[in-house]
């Protein structure tokens, strides 16, 4: 007899991973806090005013990188509806697109703040809180699990503890806190990821902005699904928020809301947030076969990506 | 299981005692472990008759497991090979292990629980209950943050079944003392309590255990006079009636250990060959070891009070 | 250069084998991340892949002093719903910098550890398989922590049916001439030593876990005939202590279940000499053997004081 080669496969023991549509690049409109909608349409416009030029400068870059200039930019802009609610929907919206479009801008979608941190029963906050890999001090050997102190995290190694360690030892004395792999000097950052008051987890803006960036970089899973996909838009908006799609596509022609890389327009006063969603992101581990899939798509379209997805995050602060 | 042995204050025989009923238990054919955590004290080592670590280890002990910084997997000695009693070097057959984990040398208590500590203290005990029968932990005597470590380490263990064993000699200064230990304020129930456990449910897991117990018809009395037997036969009745008011009774006793001359010249592991080759150590000493390591065990002998 | 780990393996913390879906939910480690299980020819059940930073010593055997920064790639499984593995391993490659780089790099490169400055794999290889030193790269703890957050799951009762140690396997994995070399130290210690023709293939650690499985079962059983003292004690009191056996480890043996067809012939090897899968039948004869006699004394024993 013949040796049969003999395959068994087993559904339950293989995993699969979703892929996600990528543009090439996904352009924040602004970041707006509540008071700037409670100053009404003018300071939205004079806002949507420094972002165009941006928003062009980019699109026209990315354009003459792909050959027949046909790059796909998304437009997209987040809506604060997680720390305080303003208004509604039905309200707020239209006023949103009106001043973009004076400004010649299209905003292709809108999202929710409050999707990133609970969405159609996907806690993404919690999953990304949970991919969290702490970056390691120096002679950090594995024999003791990471020094984490709930609720924060930082890019390097804490003061000790002031004190004895045993009885008639040696006080430890304080000593700075060291940034890892510093360049001379430590730039040392710590992280609220959370606060909790009466059992309630309150995500930081940080946090919830570094989920966002990962939405947009379509590097999120969960039980290797697509956590959300945008929604189309309906003729009208809802009157409260949570009926509002966690995202909204509004433009039917618009290019897939995740991309390859990410540009956000803000103002400067959102520098220090952007500091600690940098220091979150460089900590986050994202699944080896979803950045191998991203890798092999851009690949295929003759695109190098950065390999560090902090890279593929871009700033202008206006 | 996890046995807690305490005593109420320095002296009483706790350690003499405790490692004497691991080594028994481990006689009778059961998988044993023992973790100095005298930390201000870690002279288990000298007990075991083990030289290298007779004032604790200078490789990575308990301390270094609890406090440092990298919390390596703490030293273990194996009596039945390192110990440097001739008699105590070859397994006896259908023995079971008898593994020592000594402190450090040089190594003091611990100046506070911190949850740090804490945790790799409930890792220890969790790991240890996987591979040994019996795990006895010497907890060093009076009121210590190590008592306390061990009291709330025990709460994250819910299903790890843990015993405590008072020592305590019988002098009136001791019963008084091991009761205040138990049932005072601040005393285990107290403490114990004030983490997590149910009083009631605590206080069935301690028992006491009398030490160096002279009884008035032992037959080293034998050339008293007859003052002196009745002095001390009146002194026993009251110590009694002391102790039963006192919730350290009979009732509440798991086991005592004779006064022997052997034990307060040295600590030492009292072996069969003391007592029937040497014959340095009395028969009942022994006995009363091997009846505490099973009792220990018995449920029947922890059914609630 | 070449690939390093550990897999700790111990008995579960539960009185009986726990059912597939508990499975699933004591190795639900990761939200979003689904537990995988294969159900032929053993229920086999892991978790996903979890990472940790470390930046510290890597072994050495000259004691050279070279820093590793990265990440270990850990999991935890259970095997027949009765044995837990915790398993960590990480690929030591060249560092293309002499500084530790921002730890968004090391993220890009899941299971990697960066060498800075000259590392030889030789040297690396042969200080792994020797007593590490204390603040050395410290695979054998992460792979415990990964034992323990199965052994504490709430889920199990904690009342298993015999004490026994956990075993710990290190492994080094480099490519050459095929080779392998298993060697037993101490009581729970012991290593392996694999050369594999081609790139390194996540196989290679299924080999090795399956491995210390077995390695595992063979000492556990030693260990519980040891101290069933066969011949030393009365029958009835031997066969007791042997039961344990029959009911949760003679069941479990399958060497070579879950290893790729390319790696099978390093078990086939190890199975000729030193003949793990021999030791074992003749272990499982002798306690079957044992239970055997003694239902026949038994039986004999009854049947006599029926007649009289």
């Amino acid at each position: 007899m013949t040796s049969v080669n003999a395959t068994f496969g087993e559904v339950a023991a293989e995993r699969r991973i979703a892929s996600a549509p990528l543009s090439h690049v996904s352009i924040e409109l602004g970041h707006l806090y509540m008071e700037d909608f409670e100053a009404g349409p003018e300071r939205l416009r004079e806002q949507f005013r420094r972002v165009a030029p941006w928003a062009g400068t980019v699109r026209s870059s990315w354009q003459d990188r792909i050959p027949g200039g046909r790059a796909r930019v998304s437009t997209c802009f987040l809506i604060d509806d997680y720390f305080s609610k303003f208004s509604t929907p039905a309200e707020l919206v239209p006023m949103v697109l009106d001043a973009a479009a004076d400004c010649d801008l299209t905003i292709d979608y809108i999202a929710r703040e409050s999707a990133c941190a609970e969405s159609d029963g996907i806690e993404l906050a919690r999953l990304v809180e949970d991919r969290l890999v702490n970056d390691p001090p120096p002679d950090t050997n594995g024999s003791r699990p990471p020094v984490k102190e709930s609720g924060w995290l930082c890019n390097g190694a804490r003061s000790p503890q002031v004190g004895t360690v045993q009885a008639m030892g040696k006080a430890n004395r304080w000593a700075p806190p060291l940034q890892n792999a510093k360049r001379g000097h430590s730039i040392f950052v710590d992280v609220e990821l959370w606060d909790e008051n009466g059992g309630k987890r309150t995500w930081s803006c940080p946090f919830l902005a570094a989920v966002w960036q990962l939405l947009r970089l379509g590097l999120l899973r969960t039980d290797g699904r697509l956590p959300l996909r945008p929604v189309m838009r309906e003729d009208a908006f809802p009157d409260d928020w949570e009926s509002l799609p966690a995202v909204m596509q509004l433009n039917p022609a618009a290019a897939p809301f995740s991309a390859y890389t990410t540009l956000s327009v803000l103002s400067p006063r959102f520098l220090p947030v952007e500091l600690a969603v940098r220091t979150i992101l460089s900590q986050v581990a994202v699944d080896g076969d979803v950045l191998k899939q991203v890798v092999a798509r851009s690949g295929g379209e003759g695109i190098r990506l950065e390999e560090e997805l902090v890279d593929r995050i871009s700033y202008v602060f206006t | 299981m996890l046995i807690f042995a305490i005593s109420d204050k320095g002296g009483t025989g706790r350690s003499v005692t405790s490692t004497n009923i691991v080594y028994r238990h481990a006689l009778q054919g059961n998988d044993v472990c023992y973790l100095d955590f005298d930390f201000g004290s870690p002279t288990a080592g000298a007990i075991f008759s083990v030289g290298s670590v007779a004032r604790g280890t200078t490789r990575k002990g308990l301390h270094d497991y609890l406090l440092s910084e990298v919390a390596p997997e703490p030293h273990r000695v194996d009596v039945w090979t390192e110990s440097d009693r001739e008699g105590l070097r070859t397994k006896p057959p259908g023995a079971g292990r008898l593994v020592l984990f000594p402190g450090n040398e040089g190594g003091g208590e611990l100046p506070a629980v911190d949850e740090e500590a804490l945790r790799r203290c409930v890792q220890l005990f969790s790991r240890l209950d996987e591979e040994f029968d019996l795990v006895m932990v010497d907890v060093s005597a009076g009121r210590s943050f190590t008592a306390e470590m061990v009291l709330q380490a025990t709460v994250r263990l819910p299903s790890v079944p843990f015993r405590w064993l008072v020592f305590h000699r019988w002098t009136r200064q001791h019963i008084l003392a091991a009761d205040g230990l138990v049932n005072g304020a601040d005393g285990l129930l107290d403490v114990g309590t004030r983490f997590g456990h149910d009083r009631d449910k605590l206080r069935d897991r301690i028992r006491f255990v009398r030490t160096a117990v002279l009884e008035p018809d032992a037959a080293e009395l034998v050339g008293l006079r007859d003052e002196q037997r009745a002095w001390l036969f009146a002194c026993d009745t009251e110590l009694r009636e002391l102790a039963s008011r006192h919730k350290v009774g009979r009732t509440a006793m798991l086991g005592k250990i004779p006064l022997d001359p052997i034990l307060q010249w040295r600590e030492q592991l009292i072996s069969d060959e003391d007592v029937l080759a040497s014959k340095i150590a009395n028969a009942e000493t022994a006995a009363a070891f091997d009846d505490l390591a099973k009792k220990i065990v018995d449920d029947a002998a922890w059914e609630g009070l | 250069m070449l690939v390093m780990g550990e897999v700790h393996t111990g008995l579960l913390q539960n009185s009986g084998e726990i059912p597939e879906s508990t499975c699933r939910d004591v190795l639900q480690l990761l939200s979003g991340e689904r537990v995988r299980v294969s159900r032929r020819p053993i229920v086999y059940a892991v978790s996903p892949d979890l990472l940790t930073g470390v930046d510290c010593r890597l072994p050495s055997a000259s004691q050279s002093r070279i820093r590793g920064a990265g990440t270990v790639l850990s999991r935890s499984s259970i095997t027949g719903g009765r044995v837990v593995q915790g398993s960590s391993h990480t690929r030591i490659e060249r560092s293309g910098s002499d500084r530790r780089q921002p730890w968004s790099h090391y993220l890009a490169r899941p299971g990697v550890v960066e060498a800075l400055g000259k590392a030889k794999p030789r040297d690396l290889a042969d200080g792994f398989a020797e007593e590490p030193s204390a603040d050395g790269l410290d695979l054998g703890a992460i792979s415990a922590r990964f034992m323990d957050v199965v052994q504490s799951s709430p889920l199990l009762d904690r009342r298993a049916p015999f004490k026994i140690a956990r075993t710990r396997l290190r492994w080094v994995a480099e490519p050459g001439e095929p080779a392998i070399h298993f060697t037993l130290h101490s009581d729970q210690m012991r290593t392996v030593r694999l050369v594999h023709t081609g790139e390194f293939t996540p196989a290679v650690v299924d080999l090795c876990e399956d491995l210390a499985l077995h390695d595992w079962l063979l000492t556990a059983l030693l260990v519980i005939i040891e101290r069933a003292r066969i011949g030393g004690t009365p029958g009835p009191e031997a066969a007791a202590k042997l039961a344990p056996a029959v009911d949760h480890l003679l069941h479990l043996w399958m060497p070579s279940a879950r290893v790729d067809d390319l790696l099978s012939p390093y078990w086939e090897s190890l199975d000729r000499r030193p003949g793990f899968t021999r030791q074992w039948q003749s272990l499982v004869d002798r306690v079957r053997d044992q239970l055997a006699v003694h239902t026949l004394a038994f039986l004999r024993e009854k049947s006599g004081g029926g007649a009289r």
